[in-house]
């Protein structure tokens, strides 16, 4: 009987689980609270990171500086995301094609710091290990390239949130949950078929 | 041993050349996405790898001599696939089934990690590279002539290089392969004064007739081969050649033939002689000069011939009169499981067929004469001088001879002789064992390089990845080594041998007087240069005359012929380390993973043995002991046993397993060649059983007409497979009643209406399938294909032994006949998932993990599976394979697992998998096709079967749109679809197999 | 097995004594029982460390050779079912038939089923892949919108099983309340406690026996239709696939029928021993095994049809696919198989014609023996058909290894641990229903 119970109580617990996940989508307006001004994260040093949601990242880059503040476009640096399924990780060699010249401004030596810090894995050739923060089961394939085609160049906030406002990115959208998918899917009235995804 | 030092890779090195590592091998998990990733980018992006698409490389295959082009295709820059490059005159695009496990030589966890050094106590030590060169250096140095190389690498920049380095020491390179083809190049001598391989244009013959040369499997240029003869024996416009197999035992190629005349070992050359006397007596268009033999074939007549090879002398009649009347036609002889004393003699009988039928010139070609070693004589004087005490260092180069010589030859002993012995095997194998350094080199794929397969046509190779492990390209090590010693071998300045290629490349375009650079990057993106030179003209040398025929001797006094003959899968033994060849079954016996004898039926009578039981062979060169399999498509007086198998090194998946055939044989010089099949054996029950590995359950159909096939009249006809049927006075069988019929119309469409939503509805293909088994001819490239496409794990003996193979596309092979003197007859005919409209796992699968997709798939939602198992007890066709164990953690060990296809999510344990007709790449088609607005087009998704098939037997594509390739297959008179009786409605069509019986 | 009354009919008792001989039977038990009971413990821990074994590697240690993908578990799992059914047959169908020699046997039979069904609902989860995502197979709402599929007979499966377990244990319970009253009155100290709570504060008064009889009454109604339905869905299981040997329209009547034989089986196998260990010859008697045994020969016949029919239909239809599974049944490598089922079903019960065996309990022990060996290799025939199916290419043979064999020793230990634990707790016999037996004591003769 002990195993019964058990199993029982495991896989009622797990159908509670998998409704409160499908449940907590916060949408645009809950993610605004938690988002800084980016004015005012100007100042944001590597050692406040600690305050901000989201992994803290080896190098304290920040999206609300470059999305943001100076507007370059996400595929700059996410070349691949309209042509392949992968969007695509900025080698340290497009970091360079700027912060060969830039470096921060003399005031603001915490910046410079971690402007350093990419100048020297390029010099000893030592890639930066991000930690990954949107992450799909294996067994679930994402084609951002269609995607992106369908939703415009911009659409990227749709699922990972209004990264332009973060000063560190964290997840905003449960996009590990197929949940979200499907709920998107129905709503824009496209396929739902599993083997579009799922091979 | 390599297995047991650690095999740790420079893991950094490899992410930051994958780029995005979650893209990499998709592992199937709950959801366990949660935990912390890494992601990792390239320090500088290159040019040609975008993450999340594929990249290809033109290269060459150098899995076997016929130097196949291959297109690599590569994702976040490592290979994951071989391919074969269309622009390739050989292979044009497709790829057998050893030529595509070349991936696992790449990436095989036996592969030497660095240089290693024997240490006092017999075993080996890694050494520095440096360390490695200054050794080689002095030993080389001090030896001059006394430097000894055995090649086993095909004709190109690097063999040459290797000749003038050793040949400026004063000493000399044996290029050297096991299957050479000397006895053919001996007879081209003798009978046309042409030292060289022909080639053969299969596809014009309109009658083949093959003694003994198995041209399906490793007999010249395989892939070549099968390509012509499914050209020519595909049955098309109510027509196709005949083929007809002359030799004791079928082999693969006897098993596609319509007729075997099973002669007694060593009578083929009569049989030949005999139809050519005939021919050129009753024919009056044979070449003028032929009739110089008139004189010297006249003793060799029909029933002489008929009388020494145990066949009926009307049969070698019939056979002479359509070889004469067929035009062209064409005759091939040799093949290692024919070579016995009197190989030389068969090949020159078979070439003075060919000559007065006319074919030579026509289908039988000597303008791009194929790439041959030195042969086995300069083997057996370097084997001479080894033993002489004349060698002081023996450098052996991709030439595994420990292995592949008999051990008669007494290579081991001679070998030891040497005091210096270095190997450059990228696997520790047999001769490597051997040796005092070891410097493993890199694999064809990580490394520059080039093979001359045939004159005309030079395969260029490029690295297309980061080497997997930190070895040397021999070249390299050589121009460095040269560097230290300086003096004969100062002029050896090249930096690198990619320096040295290049130049060498450059010097050839200034013949063609070209840009030299557009030429190489012409030559890099096309995989190498296809010229097709003139050939000389062939007529009969002046003493033409076939030697007076004598029965080739056999050593030993057994009761019966020994006829080992090369594994189609194994070939020489270079293929034992690579699973996927040794998981995919025998074409012929369908056992996997063992080494098996072929017996009888009778003879397995008479000693009174069931399949694998063991049988003792012993000859007078050795001994050993191999489990049974009674076969009727060989002679009673006849045994044989596959080669390569029985390694003793070589890595954990080769070593131990089965017997090396070649222990028993003769190594005694037969005029330059080996005599493979030339010793008697007699055979002793051993009174010990061995479970076969075989995939297989019952060999008979029991006439439930799985695979069909019809006459080749009543094809011409145009008849259905069920009209010709009973035109044969078979019984009328109604498959499924007008109301069973009507039950069931209208059901894909409900089925398809009810997966529709929205904008998606309407403008969905219908993906199908169409075998053609008059092409098939059960090579089985395709399984391998499947292996490499859909990650499908290799299991091993122990779960073969319980019938779980994984394998997604399995050939079965039915026996026809071969009772009561009925001839046997093989069916094959490839088995994937049929994808049925009406298909029955898709109801009671409880959670729909089974279901049908809107385009016409039956799909398999793997993370949603809990594994009931109920739709393969429902699926009539047993295509839906089980995750008993946690296969995808066992499967794939360091570094194999980086041939995984990150599109396709490798299965975990508990859940159900099969053949999903490559969604993958029909998704990647639709994606590429709505990113670029235009509507998927025929061809655009080909499946990795269809890609590979060497016959072209399987066409892919979307059955909706009337004009594809796959829906004109299918409107076929021959096409039918597998128990038709279960009204499941396939997808896939098969087009019955036709027979070309005599009396056709 | 020694001295029962005389006439078979059980000896005349007064209600003293009814209830006293009932409630000895929760004295303190002899050895034999413990031994009974630890022996029982055992073979379910050895099934337990089975399971986790399958758990932790997968299913590849059971002797599955594809393309027989099911094997001694489901084979398992339909023989328990099966053994239920006798149960709710005796307790409830007789019950309605007012027959009156049910009384006796029908807490055991009732019991026995329950104990049954949740051995057989194990076996649905220890036989799948993923064992861990069992709950998949039920309908609850989620997020990815993602249903069961009703159309499979494995959905079935679980409604029936679990619709089943809970009528029998409601059914059970209900009709224990009145006993468990008595034993209440009988017992103290802290065990007093206990029966308290589950007599649900009965009183015998006779509002409550009004709401009793009229309760149990409507829950015999609703399990009857049970019976049928049951085992009906659970041999659609088979019957709904193309599998030769499988898809056959007779399956469902051939299987209830099976299913109550072997219960009845079961239910001999239990009671001959228990009514010694428990020593209450008296009231259990060869009236009541006499009417077991003829239940058993009914069954049995019918079976005996059905065997006969499947045979005849595969030769009728003309189909080379059910000719060939039937031939290899009774032919093929599985051959011993196939005869075990056939004799030990069709005709060791047709011994049973003869009143002499009918009451001779040892015969009528060694016979139920061989009714459940037959009706487990029933099951395991029937789903060897899947040897050899369609393309002969594919066929292999079933080779069950101790994987198998420990769960199926789990699940009798399992079985008899609860059973065992039962009898010792609750009247193994209807303390009431057998005082509704005995005459009014006004009437009986030389009352003492």
């Amino acid at each position: 009987m002990r195993k019964l119970i058990i199993l029982g109580v495991g896989s009622a617990l797990v159908a509670v689980a998998a409704l409160v996940v499908a449940g907590d989508r916060p949408g645009i307006t809950a993610q605004e609270a938690v988002v800084r001004d980016s004015a005012t994260a100007y100042v944001l040093a590597a050692t406040d990171t600690a305050q901000l949601q989201g992994p803290r990242q080896p190098i304290f880059f920040r999206h609300d500086i470059h999305a943001g503040q100076y507007k370059i476009s996400c595929q700059y640096c996410h070349y691949s995301v309209s042509v392949a399924s992968e969007p695509g990780i900025p080698s340290l060699e497009t970091c360079m094609t700027c912060h060969t010249v830039i470096g921060g401004a003399s005031a603001d030596t915490a910046t410079r710091n971690e402007i350093a810090k990419v100048r020297t894995a390029w010099n000893e050739k030592q890639p930066v290990e991000w930690v990954r923060i949107h992450t799909l089961g294996k067994h679930a394939h994402f084609p951002h390239m269609r995607h992106i085609k369908a939703m415009g160049p911009n659409a990227c906030a749709t699922c990972h949130g209004d990264v332009a406002r973060m000063p560190q990115v964290f997840k905003v959208n449960n996009v590990n949950n197929m949940g979200w998918c499907i709920s998107c899917h129905v709503e824009r009235n496209v396929s739902r078929d599993c083997t579009v995804c799922h091979y | 041993m390599p297995d047991e030092r650690p095999r740790e890779m420079d893991r950094r090195r490899f992410l930051t050349v994958l780029g995005v590592s979650g893209a990499g091998t998709a592992v199937l998990s709950g959801c366990s996405t949660d935990k912390v990733e890494k992601l990792i980018p390239y320090l500088v992006q290159s040019e040609d790898q975008v993450p999340g698409l594929p990249t290809y490389y033109a290269s060459t295959c150098t899995e076997c001599s016929a130097g196949c082009g291959l297109h690599v295709k590569t994702r976040e820059g490592r290979a994951i696939k071989l391919e074969g490059n269309p622009e390739h005159p050989v292979n044009a695009g497709t790829l057998c089934a050893r030529g595509q496990a070349g991936l696992q030589g790449l990436y095989n966890p036996g592969r030497l990690t660095s240089p290693m050094q024997r240490n006092a106590s017999g075993g080996f030590d890694p050494i520095e590279w440096d360390a490695a060169i200054t050794l080689l250096a002095q030993r080389v140095g001090g030896a001059g002539a006394g430097v000894a190389a055995i090649n086993g690498y095909g004709a190109g920049t690097f063999s040459s290089l290797l000749a003038d380095w050793v040949g400026a020491l004063g000493g000399r390179v044996v290029r050297w392969q096991p299957f050479d083809h000397e006895p053919i190049r001996a007879a081209g001598r003798q009978v046309f004064g042409i030292d060289a391989l022909p080639s053969h244009d299969f596809s014009r013959a309109r009658q083949i007739v093959s003694f003994g040369a198995d041209f399906l499997e490793t007999w010249l240029s395989p892939i070549e081969n099968q390509r012509g003869f499914a050209e020519a024996h595909g049955f098309r416009n109510g027509q196709m050649a005949r083929h007809v197999f002359v030799a004791p035992r079928m082999s693969l190629t006897g098993l596609n033939a319509d007729q075997w005349l099973g002669v007694a070992p060593g009578s083929e050359a009569l049989v030949a002689l005999a139809m050519a006397n005939l021919i050129l007596s009753e024919r009056t268009s044979a070449p003028a000069d032929a009739n110089a033999l008139r004189s010297s074939l006249s003793a060799y007549t029909p029933e002489m011939a008929a009388q020494a090879a145990g066949v009926e002398a009307e049969e070698i009649r019939r056979l002479a009169r359509d070889f004469a009347s067929a035009e062209p036609s064409l005759a091939v002889a040799g093949g290692i499981g024919n070579q016995h004393r009197g190989a030389v003699e068969l090949a020159a009988a078979v070439n003075i067929l060919n000559y007065v039928a006319g074919n030579v010139g026509v289908t039988v070609r000597f303008d791009q004469p194929i790439d041959s070693g030195d042969g086995y004589g300069a083997m057996r004087d370097l084997v001479g001088r080894m033993d002489r005490g004349e060698v002081q260092v023996a450098l052996v180069h991709e030439s595994n001879p420990a292995y592949a010589l008999p051990q008669s030859a007494e290579f081991a002993a001679a070998f030891a002789k040497v005091p210096f012995k270095v190997s450059t095997a990228q696997v520790l194998d047999e001769t490597a064992a051997l040796c005092d350094l070891l410097l493993p080199s890199l694999h064809a794929l990580e490394r520059w390089d080039d093979l001359a397969a045939r004159v005309g046509v030079t395969g260029l190779m490029q690295p297309v990845m980061e080497p997997v492990f930190p070895v040397r390209h021999t070249g390299d090590v050589l121009l460095a080594a040269a560097k230290l010693v300086g003096g004969a071998l100062a002029g050896f300045t090249a930096p690198t041998f990619e320096a040295h290629l290049k130049a060498a490349w450059a010097a050839r375009a200034q013949d063609n007087a070209d840009n030299a650079d557009n030429a190489w990057h012409d030559a890099l993106r096309r995989g190498g240069l296809y010229g097709a030179p003139a050939g000389p003209a062939v007529s009969l040398a002046a003493n033409a005359a076939p030697a007076a025929w004598v029965a080739p001797i056999f050593d030993g006094d057994g009761a019966y012929v020994f006829a080992p003959y090369p594994s189609s899968m194994l070939s020489d033994g270079r293929g034992a380390n690579r699973p996927w060849l040794m998981e995919n079954p025998d074409p012929v016996t369908k056992i996997t993973w063992q080494s098996w004898v072929e017996v009888h039926p009778d003879t397995a009578a008479e000693l009174d043995v069931r399949n694998g039981e063991i049988l003792e062979l012993t000859s007078p060169h050795g001994t050993l002991e191999a489990p049974v399999y009674i076969y009727p498509g060989i002679r009673r007086d006849t045994v044989a046993i596959p080669l390569g198998m029985g390694h003793t090194e070589y890595g954990a998946y080769a070593t131990g397993r089965g017997v090396n055939a070649a222990d028993l044989i003769a190594a005694t010089d037969g005029a330059g060649f080996l005599p493979y099949s030339s010793t008697r054996v007699s055979l002793r029950k051993v009174g010990r059983y061995e479970m076969p590995a075989t995939t297989e359950g019952t060999p008979r159909q029991l006439g439930r007409h799985i695979v069909e096939a019809m006459p080749l009249p009543l094809a011409a006809r145009g008849l259905t497979v069920r009209q010709a049927y009973e035109e044969q006075g078979g019984a009328h069988h109604e498959y499924n009643t007008e109301r069973e019929v009507q039950a069931l119309d209208g059901w894909t469409d409900k089925q398809i209406e009810m997966t529709q939503f929205g904008n998606y509805a309407n403008e969905h293909p219908k993906w199908g399938l169409a075998v053609d088994l008059s092409r098939c001819t059960g090579c089985s490239a395709c399984i391998t294909a499947c292996y490499a496409e859909n990650n499908i794990p290799v299991l091993g003996e122990e779960e073969i032994f319980k019938g779980r193979e994984m394998t997604w596309i399995r050939i079965e092979r039915y026996w026809e006949g071969g009772t009561d003197g009925e001839a046997l007859e093989a069916r094959f005919a490839p088995v994937m998932c049929q994808h049925c409209d009406n298909a029955p796992c898709e109801p009671v699968c409880p959670v729909y993990a089974a279901y049908h997709t809107p385009d016409g798939l039956n799909g398999q939602v793997y993370n949603r599976c809990v594994g009931t198992r109920y739709c393969s007890n429902n699926c009539p066709y047993k295509v839906r394979y089980f995750n008993w164990y946690a296969y995808n953690k066992t499967a794939f060990p360091e570094p194999l697992n980086l041939q995984l296809n990150p599109d396709v999510t490798v299965r975990a344990r508990g859940v159900m998998e099969k053949c999903t007709f490559c969604v993958q790449r029909i998704r990647s088609a639709q994606h590429q096709a709505r990113l670029e607005d235009r509507p998927l087009a025929d061809g655009d998704v080909v499946t990795a079967c269809a890609q590979a098939c060497p016959s072209g037997a399987l066409t892919f594509g979307n059955v909706k749109d009337g004009t594809s390739r796959v829906a004109i297959a299918k409107q076929d008179p021959r096409g039918y679809h597998m128990l038709e009786d279960t009204n499941v409605r396939p997808a896939v069509t098969y087009l019955a197999k036709v027979l070309h019986r005599t009396e056709a | 097995m020694g001295a029962i009354a005389h006439d078979g009919m059980p000896r005349e008792q007064t209600h003293a004594e009814v209830t006293r001989d009932v409630l000895a039977t929760l004295g303190t038990p002899s050895r034999g029982y413990y031994l009974a009971l630890f022996a029982s413990i055992g073979m379910f821990l050895v099934g337990l460390v089975t399971f986790l074994i399958l758990l932790r590697d997968g299913l590849g240690h059971a002797g599955y050779n594809p393309p027989i993908m099911w094997s001694v578990y489901i084979t398992t799992f339909v023989f328990w079912v099966g053994i239920g059914h006798a149960g709710t047959l005796i307790s409830a169908i007789l019950f309605l038939f007012r027959s009156p020699w049910r009384t006796a046997v029908y807490r055991s039979t009732e019991a026995m089923t329950v104990f049954a069904v949740m051995t057989a609902a194990l076996f649905p989860i220890i036989h799948i892949g993923r064992q861990w995502i069992f709950y998949w197979l039920l309908p609850y709402p989620n997020a990815r919108f993602l249903w069961p599929n009703f159309k499979s007979p494995l959905i079935w499966d679980v409604f029936a099983i679990s619709t089943y377990f809970t009528v029998s244990a409601t059914f059970l319970v209900v009709g224990l309340v009145p006993d468990i009253a008595a034993v209440r009155d009988k017992v103290s100290g802290w065990r007093k406690k206990v029966y308290e709570i589950c007599s649900i504060g009965w009183t015998g008064a006779d509002h409550q026996w009004r709401h009793y009889t009229r309760g149990y009454l409507y829950l015999a109604a609703l399990a009857t239709p049970l019976v049928l339905s049951v085992h009906s869905v659970v041999s659609w299981d088979f019957a709904v696939s193309i599998v030769p040997g499988w898809h056959g329209t007779i399956f469902a009547p051939y299987f209830v029928a099976g299913a109550i034989y072997s219960g009845i089986g079961m239910v001999l196998t239990l009671i001959i021993p228990l009514r010694k260990v428990l020593k209450v010859e008296h009231m259990i008697t060869d009236y009541h095994f006499d009417n077991l045994a003829k239940l058993t020969l009914f069954t049995g016949s019918i079976l005996f049809y059905a065997y006969a029919m499947e045979y005849f239909v595969a030769w009728y239809s003309s189909n080379t696919f059910e000719q060939t599974t039937f031939w290899r049944r009774a032919f093929g490598p599985m051959w011993w198989g196939g005869w075990s089922m056939i004799i030990c079903n069709a005709f060791v019960s047709q011994l049973l014609w003869f009143k002499k065996i009918r009451t001779n309990l040892t015969a009528l022990f060694i016979i139920s023996i061989f009714i459940n060996v037959g009706m487990w290799f029933e099951r395991y025939v029937i789903i060897n058909s899947l040897s050899s199916d369609y393309l002969p290419y594919a066929w292999d043979q079933m080779n069950p290894t101790w994987a198998d064999w420990g769960i199926l020793m789990g699940s009798f230990g399992w079985f008899l641990m609860y059973f065992l634990l039962f009898a010792r707790t609750f009247p193994i016999v209807a303390i009431q229903e057998i005082k509704e037996m005995i005459p009014m004591p006004r009437r009986k003769k030389g009352a003492h």
